[in-house]
């Protein structure tokens, strides 16, 4: 069906011209036709991925009457009512907002920092059995977190862990550093071992040679380990709700706790939604050269 | 040889130099009788040793659980009881069914992703201005909290004020969506679908773009039309690839209970109720530990099985490289 139509010149400014004048062109990639029912599917895709996510920014900056309207409104008087409501009166989301940040930030950095000391051995080591010990780090990470949770809570709960901040980076490791470990291994492995070999050479030990030759052509990677460690993290809900209490509180908490107590304040939830969202939206595309990389774990490398 | 260390690590060098010397024969054969001698050995060990702490700890907790009844209340404390919650298993249609809507909604979700990711990518990979635009503000779902795409799915389907609901009135749909069993496992499903389709189009973007040109010139020149070329020369480039994805977010599917517990909690009528779910509610909420370490065991060996594979088609990879 595609084949017949003649392809299109290859100038984009020159939709206009017959399609005659191409005959004879490079060989293009689909027709006109086709072309245009891929724009239209990808704008399609685009619709429904961005409605949600820029209603919820919209209606964080709506008035109450406004958001609760039963036909859409949008025109409205924008308003910072809903931010504010957040970090004033009865709820105070600073403490939350504090704990989120630590409790992501420390398990993302200590992930990466063992990560990236255990990721190298593993992808340099030619020990028995390394295959088991991958693994092991691979189901680890994809551990069902419905079932890890519920030893870590008993676990924790005898070391007076539970509500603590230390417990929660702790539990965050659990999925963090073996994902850091063989993100990181990935990472290593593309090196070739002679670097460190001639660094070696020159006078360096072994030590001195990770440090100074093989971590700085890393960063990439270790930059989209700590990325994807935060997102992780930052994100849970899980971990949070069952190991955390009063005092470590995180920001998926705080969001879902806003719908079951005294109604639903919509405005503040998409408020807070917004908080949440967005940050890790930002890191997350600064790296997206390393995504492909990243989230498979280094099976599929990218662009 | 290269005396800088930081030079460019992929050597384009002279063309007469062999590429890529093959690992030294000449290093000492350092196979340590310990697993954590040597330098490699005290690089893996402090990482390791945390990840055990984290990992085998809870796991044998979590067997030890398996087979006991827990206290909680006057000190934590295990009572032995057999096979017991093993037993129980086999004789609970409650579980049962969270089962089979769990492979329900595995099903659904997985295949729904791949077939929408796969076909989204190759759209954006069509695409000739504006891909790199569009990918990125089609990935942004994936960076949204799993709870804040539930509470965004409860807004926007909220029977009176929801966007959606609003939308749907407009199609001659007057049912509230989250009080029907159906609509309701539909709307969970079609959130997850939302928020991890964009994962597989990267994926499998990423396997496109490794497609020969020439290849696509030469079924282009036999006149062979978009399906064909899609058939017999894309797909099956393309399939290492997208069996990446399918791995990976089969494995991911079983792990998160977020948009389901903050839109649903289950309901209505237990239509959403999955395995997460379940074992949720046997533990914190009718503080049935021990039921719900099995229900966690079984969970654990489905993602083992695919752990298992992903590894073992890692392996075959590596001696490419």
């Amino acid at each position: 069906m595609t084949a017949v139509t003649p392809a299109r010149a290859a100038v984009p400014g020159r939709a206009a011209t017959p399609a005659r004048t191409a005959a004879g062109g490079p060989p293009q990639r689909g027709s006109r036709a086709s072309r245009t029912v891929v724009r239209v599917l990808v704008a399609a895709a685009l619709v429904w991925t961005l409605v949600p996510l820029g209603w919820m920014l919209l209606s964080s900056f709506k008035p109450t009457a406004s958001v609760t309207a039963s036909t859409p409104d949008l025109w409205f008087a924008p308003t910072l009512q809903n931010y504010r409501g957040l970090f004033s009166g009865a709820n105070n989301l600073w403490p939350y907002l504090q704990n989120s940040v630590l409790a992501a930030g420390l398990s993302a950095l200590l992930a990466t920092a063992l990560g990236a000391l255990a990721g190298y051995g593993l992808a340099r080591t030619r020990m028995r059995g390394k295959q088991h010990l991958s693994f092991w780090v691979v189901s680890t990470r994809m551990a069902p977190i419905a079932a890890v949770v519920l030893p870590i809570f008993l676990i924790f709960r005898f070391l007076g862990l539970i509500d603590t901040l230390p417990g929660l980076v702790l539990a965050y490791l659990s999925f963090n550093l073996p994902f850091a470990i063989w993100l990181l291994s990935a990472f290593f492995s593309e090196l070739p071992p002679s670097l460190e070999e001639s660094a070696q050479v020159a006078g360096c030990g072994h030590w001195q040679a990770f440090r100074h030759v093989v971590l700085p052509l890393t960063r990439p990677g270790l930059v989209t380990t700590f990325v994807l460690c935060l997102v992780f993290s930052w994100n849970d809900y899980a971990f949070a709700l069952v190991l955390g209490g009063p005092h470590t509180q995180t920001l998926p908490i705080a969001a879902s706790q806003l719908v079951t107590q005294t109604g639903i304040d919509w405005g503040q939830l998409t408020a807070i939604g917004t908080l949440v969202v967005v940050p890790m939206m930002l890191v997350g595309l600064a790296v997206r050269r390393w995504l492909v990389t990243g989230l498979t774990m280094g099976a599929v490398t990218g662009e | 040889m290269d005396s800088s260390p930081t030079g460019n690590v992929r050597e384009t060098g002279s063309p007469a130099t062999p590429p890529a010397r093959p690992t030294p024969p000449a290093r000492p054969a350092r196979r340590a009788a310990l697993p954590l001698a040597g330098f490699n050995g005290r690089m893996m060990a402090p990482g390791l040793l945390l990840l055990a702490a984290v990992s085998l700890l809870p796991l044998a907790a979590v067997i030890a659980m398996s087979f006991a009844r827990v206290h909680l209340l006057g000190g934590l404390r295990l009572e032995g009881v057999g096979a017991e919650n093993w037993a129980r298993l086999f004789t609970d249609p409650d579980m049962a069914w969270a089962w089979v809507r769990t492979a329900v909604y595995f099903v659904l979700t997985v295949g729904g992703e791949m077939a929408l990711g796969t076909a989204l990518a190759v759209c954006l990979w069509r695409l000739r201005r504006g891909r790199n635009a569009a990918l990125s503000l089609l990935l942004l779902p994936m960076f949204v909290a799993p709870v804040i795409v539930g509470l965004l799915g409860r807004f926007l389907t909220d029977s009176t004020f929801g966007l959606y609901t609003w939308l749907l009135r407009q199609l001659g749909y007057n049912g509230d969506v989250m009080a029907d069993q159906t609509s309701a496992f539909a709307a969970v499903t079609l959130m997850d679908i939302w928020e991890w389709t964009p994962l597989v189009a990267l994926i499998a973007l990423a396997g496109l773009t490794t497609v020969p040109s020439s290849a696509l010139e030469a079924a282009s020149l036999d006149g062979a039309g978009l399906p064909r070329t899609l058939r017999h020369i894309v797909l099956p480039s393309i399939a290492p690839v997208l069996l990446v994805a399918l791995l990976i977010r089969s494995m991911d599917a079983l792990r998160y209970f977020d948009i389901i517990w903050n839109t649903t909690g289950g309901g209505p009528a237990n239509a959403t109720k999955t395995a997460s779910v379940q074992l949720y509610e046997t533990a914190f909420r009718f503080f049935d530990f021990g039921y719900a370490a099995v229900t966690g065991l079984l969970m654990l060996a489905v993602t083992t099985v695919v752990a298992r594979y992903f590894v073992r088609l890692l392996e075959r990879k590596e001696p490419a490289r």
